[in-house]
C-alpha cells in the first residue's frame, strides 16, 4: 500500500485542564472542541501536511494555554492519509461517523478533497462542514459541493491568473504547463488556459506526472516535450519534489531563460531545499523560479500576523507528534504552508468564539457568516456569506534571492522577456 | 560349419516403437489443434467482452461528465475519470470537448501524438499501437449525444495476450502431464506384451537348435503366444531326421 494510515488522537488539551462530565452534543462537548483532519504525513508531499499542522497548532496551542474557546480546549484528530484519494475517504468516514468530530479542517490536497466533498453531500443531515483546505480547487468553492466547504485562501484560478497576466505583461505569451496527473494538476491546467484565452493564447505544450513522484525521479521526457514547443515560460502545477526534478532537468537540460512558476501548494521551501541542497551552483537551478503564495511573506515583520506567527512558532515550537512521523522531515522554523495554517486556524477559532456559550454544528454556517470585514491581521479583511465562501483574494509572487524567498516587486525587472 | 540356424537377436520392443511415437504424435496433433483453437476462442471473445465493458464505461463516464461538464468543474472531470483507471485493463482515458479540445486525460508524460492528430470526437472502436505505451482497443461513447464533447477509453491488448498465454500455458501443463503419463503407461504396456513375445522367439529357437526344451508355462498359455509355441513344436516334431 502506497500510504501508511496512522491514527493519532493528538490531544492539544494541555493537562492543566480540568477534566469536566463529558456532555457530547456531537464532536462538542463541555471538555473541548474536536476537530478532524486527514492530510499528507507521509510520502513525497509530507512536508505540506506537516508544516500546516504546526502553524494551525501555533496557534490552537496559544488559544488553548489561555483557555481555550469558552472554556473549551481545541482537540484535532488527525489521520495520515499519505497525499492518496481512498485514504482520505476513508479517513473521513471515520472521522465523521465514528469519531463523530465537529467539523473537518485542515485537509491537503485537491486529489484528495476532491474525493471527499460527496461524502460532506452524503451526510449533510450531520451539518459536517470542512473548513480551509489546503487547495485551491473549484469544487469546493462551487456547486454542487460548494456548501459543504469554506475557504480561505485564493483559488489557484486567481493564482495562475495572477502568473498569467504578469507573464503576458512582460512579453511571455507562450506559456507550456507541466502539471501533476490528477484534479489537482487538471485544476491548475484549467485556470491557465482560462486565463491565456482571455489574452487570446492557448498552452503551447503541455507535460505531466504521476502523484508520489520523487525528487530522484528523472523528468527528461518532460522537458522534451516542453522544449519542443519552445515556451516562453512555464507554469507547473505539482508538488515540491516533482516540481523540484522537472526545474532541475529544466535547467540541466538547456531549457534556459525560461522562467519557471510554481503554485503555492507546491511549498516552497521544501522546494528550495531539494534544488539547493549539497550543491555549489544552486542559483543555476532557482534564479527562474517564480512562485505564487496566497498568504505574504513570513518574512515581512511590518504585517502583524507575520509578527504574530513569529512570535507563536518560536515560543510554542510546534512539533509533529513521534507517531506521525514515519519518514524523516525537518521542519522549517517559518514556511508560507505553516503561516497559511497558522492564519486558518486563527480564523477558525474566530468562528469558533461565535458559536456562543451553546455550540453546534447547526450553528456553524451561521456562525461563518457573521465574519465581515474580519482583521485577519494581514491587510487583507476576511468576509464570508451565502455567496461568498472563500475569504481571502489575495495572491502574492515571490522569487528565490540569496538562498530565500522574498516577494517579487518588478516583473519586468527580472523576467522580461528580451528574446 | 553348423547348420544351425542364424537367430537375428532381434528386441520385441522394436516393434513397438512406432506404436509409442504415434501415442506422442496423436497427443501433440490434439494438443496443437486445441491450443490453436483455444487461443481464437479466448482471443475472440476476451477481445469481444473488453470491448464490450469499455464502452460501458465510456458510456458511464459520459453521462457522468454532463453536469461535472456544464459546470465547467475540471478538476472534478478528472477526478472521476482518475477513479476509472484503477479498473484493471483500462489503461487511458481521455475527454474532448464538442471543439475536439482535449480538456481532461491521464497520459503521463503527455498526450501521445498519434492521439493528438487523430478524430478526438470519433465514437468508433479502433485499434491503436501507441510507441512506448503498447497495443490497445479504444471506445469512445458521446457526451449529450455528440454536442458536448467525446469520452474514449483505451483497453490495454497486452492483458488480453497476458490471459491467452495463461490460458494456453495452462492448457500445455495439462497435456504435457497427461502425456508423460500416456507414454510412460505405453512403454509398460509394450514391456508386458514383449516379455512373452521373447519368450516364444528364445522357445523358437532352442527348436531351431534341435533343443527339446519343456516350456509347460509357454505352451499353455491359452492366448496367441500359446498357440504359436504349439504350432512351432508341431513343426518341429514333422521334420524328418535328415532335416534335423
Amino acid at each position: 500500500m502506497l500510504t501508511r494510515r496512522t491514527l493519532l488522537a493528538c490531544s492539544l488539551a494541555a493537562p492543566w485542564f480540568p477534566v469536566r462530565a463529558a456532555t457530547d452534543f456531537g464532536g462538542v462537548s463541555e471538555d473541548e472542541f474536536v476537530l478532524g483532519t486527514s492530510a499528507a504525513f507521509s510520502g513525497p508531499s509530507r512536508g505540506l501536511g506537516i508544516e500546516l499542522y504546526r502553524g494551525a497548532m501555533a496557534y490552537f496551542e496559544h488559544v488553548n494555554r489561555a483557555g481555550g474557546v469558552g472554556g473549551r480546549p481545541i482537540r484535532q484528530k488527525i489521520y495520515d492519509d499519505g497525499y492518496q484519494p481512498d485514504p482520505a475517504v476513508t479517513n473521513s468516514t471515520t472521522l465523521m461517523l465514528d469519531d463523530d468530530v465537529f467539523l473537518l479542517f485542515g485537509y491537503v490536497g485537491t486529489p484528495t478533497v476532491t474525493r471527499v466533498l460527496p461524502l460532506l453531500k452524503k451526510f449533510q443531515d450531520r451539518d459536517m462542514y470542512l473548513f480551509f483546505p489546503f487547495t485551491g480547487a473549484a469544487p469546493q468553492r462551487e456547486p454542487p459541493y460548494g456548501d459543504f466547504a469554506f475557504n480561505l485562501r485564493a483559488s489557484y484560478g486567481q493564482e495562475t491568473a495572477g502568473l498569467v497576466d504578469n507573464f503576458v505583461a512582460v512579453g511571455r505569451r507562450r506559456i507550456g504547463v507541466f502539471y501533476q496527473a490528477d484534479a489537482y494538476g487538471r485544476s491548475g491546467w484549467a485556470g491557465v488556459r482560462k486565463a491565456l484565452s482571455r489574452h487570446g493564447e492557448q498552452i503551447v505544450g503541455e507535460a505531466t506526472y504521476r502523484r508520489g513522484t520523487k525528487f530522484t525521479s528523472v523528468m527528461r521526457e518532460q522537458v522534451n516535450i516542453l522544449k519542443a514547443a519552445n515556451p516562453e515560460a512555464v507554469i507547473c502545477i505539482g508538488s515540491y519534489a516533482a516540481c523540484a526534478a522537472f526545474a532541475r532537468d529544466a535547467v540541466d537540460m538547456g531549457l534556459n531563460g525560461v522562467p519557471l512558476a510554481n503554485l503555492s501548494f507546491v511549498g516552497s521551501e521544501n522546494m528550495l531545499k531539494l534544488l539547493s541542497e549539497g550543491r555549489d551552483d544552486a542559483e543555476r537551478y532557482t534564479d527562474l523560479l517564480v512562485n505564487s503564495q496566497v498568504v505574504p511573506s513570513y518574512e515581512d515583520v511590518t504585517i502583524p500576523a507575520v509578527r504574530e506567527y513569529r512570535d507563536f512558532m518560536a515560543r510554542y515550537n510546534p512539533e509533529v507528534p513521534a507517531e506521525l512521523v514515519t519518514e524523516e522531515y525537518t521542519p522549517f522554523p517559518h514556511s508560507f504552508v505553516s503561516l497559511e495554517g497558522f492564519l486558518d486556524a486563527k480564523l477558525m477559532v474566530e468562528i469558533l468564539r461565535r458559536l456562543g456559550d451553546n455550540p453546534s454544528r447547526k450553528g456553524l454556517e451561521q456562525a461563518v457568516f457573521t465574519i465581515r470585514d474580519f482583521d485577519i491581521g494581514i491587510g487583507e479583511m476576511v468576509s464570508f456569506g451565502p455567496e461568498r465562501r472563500q475569504g481571502l483574494q489575495g495572491v502574492y509572487y515571490t522569487v528565490v534571492d540569496q538562498g530565500r524567498f522574498v516577494t517579487l516587486d518588478d516583473w519586468g525587472k527580472r523576467f522580461a522577456n528580451v528574446g | 560349419m553348423s547348420d544351425d540356424p542364424v537367430v537375428p537377436d532381434i528386441k520385441v520392443k522394436k516393434l513397438f516403437r512406432k506404436t509409442v511415437f504415434g501415442v506422442f504424435m496423436l497427443f501433440g496433433a490434439i494438443g496443437l489443434s486445441t491450443s490453436i483453437l483455444n487461443v481464437y476462442t479466448v482471443d475472440t471473445h476476451l477481445s469481444e467482452e473488453y470491448i464490450s465493458n469499455s464502452k460501458g464505461i465510456a458510456k458511464t463516464i459520459a453521462d457522468a461528465s454532463v453536469d461535472i461538464l456544464l459546470n465547467r468543474d475540471l478538476a472534478a472531470l478528472q477526478s472521476l475519470i482518475d477513479q476509472f483507471l484503477e479498473i484493471q485493463g483500462i489503461r487511458y482515458i481521455y475527454i474532448a470537448n464538442e471543439s475536439g479540445d482535449f480538456i481532461a486525460h491521464t497520459f503521463v508524460p503527455g498526450i501521445p501524438e498519434e492521439i493528438l492528430v487523430g478524430d478526438a470526437l470519433s465514437t468508433e472502436t479502433v485499434e491503436r499501437s501507441l510507441p512506448g505505451l503498447g497495443d490497445f482497443v479504444e471506445v469512445g461513447s458521446p457526451i449529450l449525444a455528440g454536442v458536448a464533447g467525446t469520452v474514449r477509453v483505451g483497453m490495454d491488448r497486452g492483458l488480453i495476450a497476458l490471459k491467452i498465454q495463461r490460458a494456453i500455458g495452462q492448457q500445455m501443463w495439462l497435456f504435457v502431464v497427461v502425456g508423460a503419463i500416456g507414454v510412460v503407461a505405453a512403454i509398460w504396456l509394450v514391456n508386458l506384451a514383449a516379455k512373452p513375445m521373447a519368450r516364444l522367439m528364445a522357445y523358437a529357437v532352442s527348436l531351431a537348435k534341435d533343443d527339446e526344451p519343456e516350456n509347460p508355462e509357454l505352451l499353455e498359455r491359452d492366448d496367441e503366444i500359446g498357440h504359436l509355441a504349439r504350432l512351432f513344436r508341431h513343426f518341429a516334431n514333422q521334420r524328418s531326421p535328415g532335416d534335423r
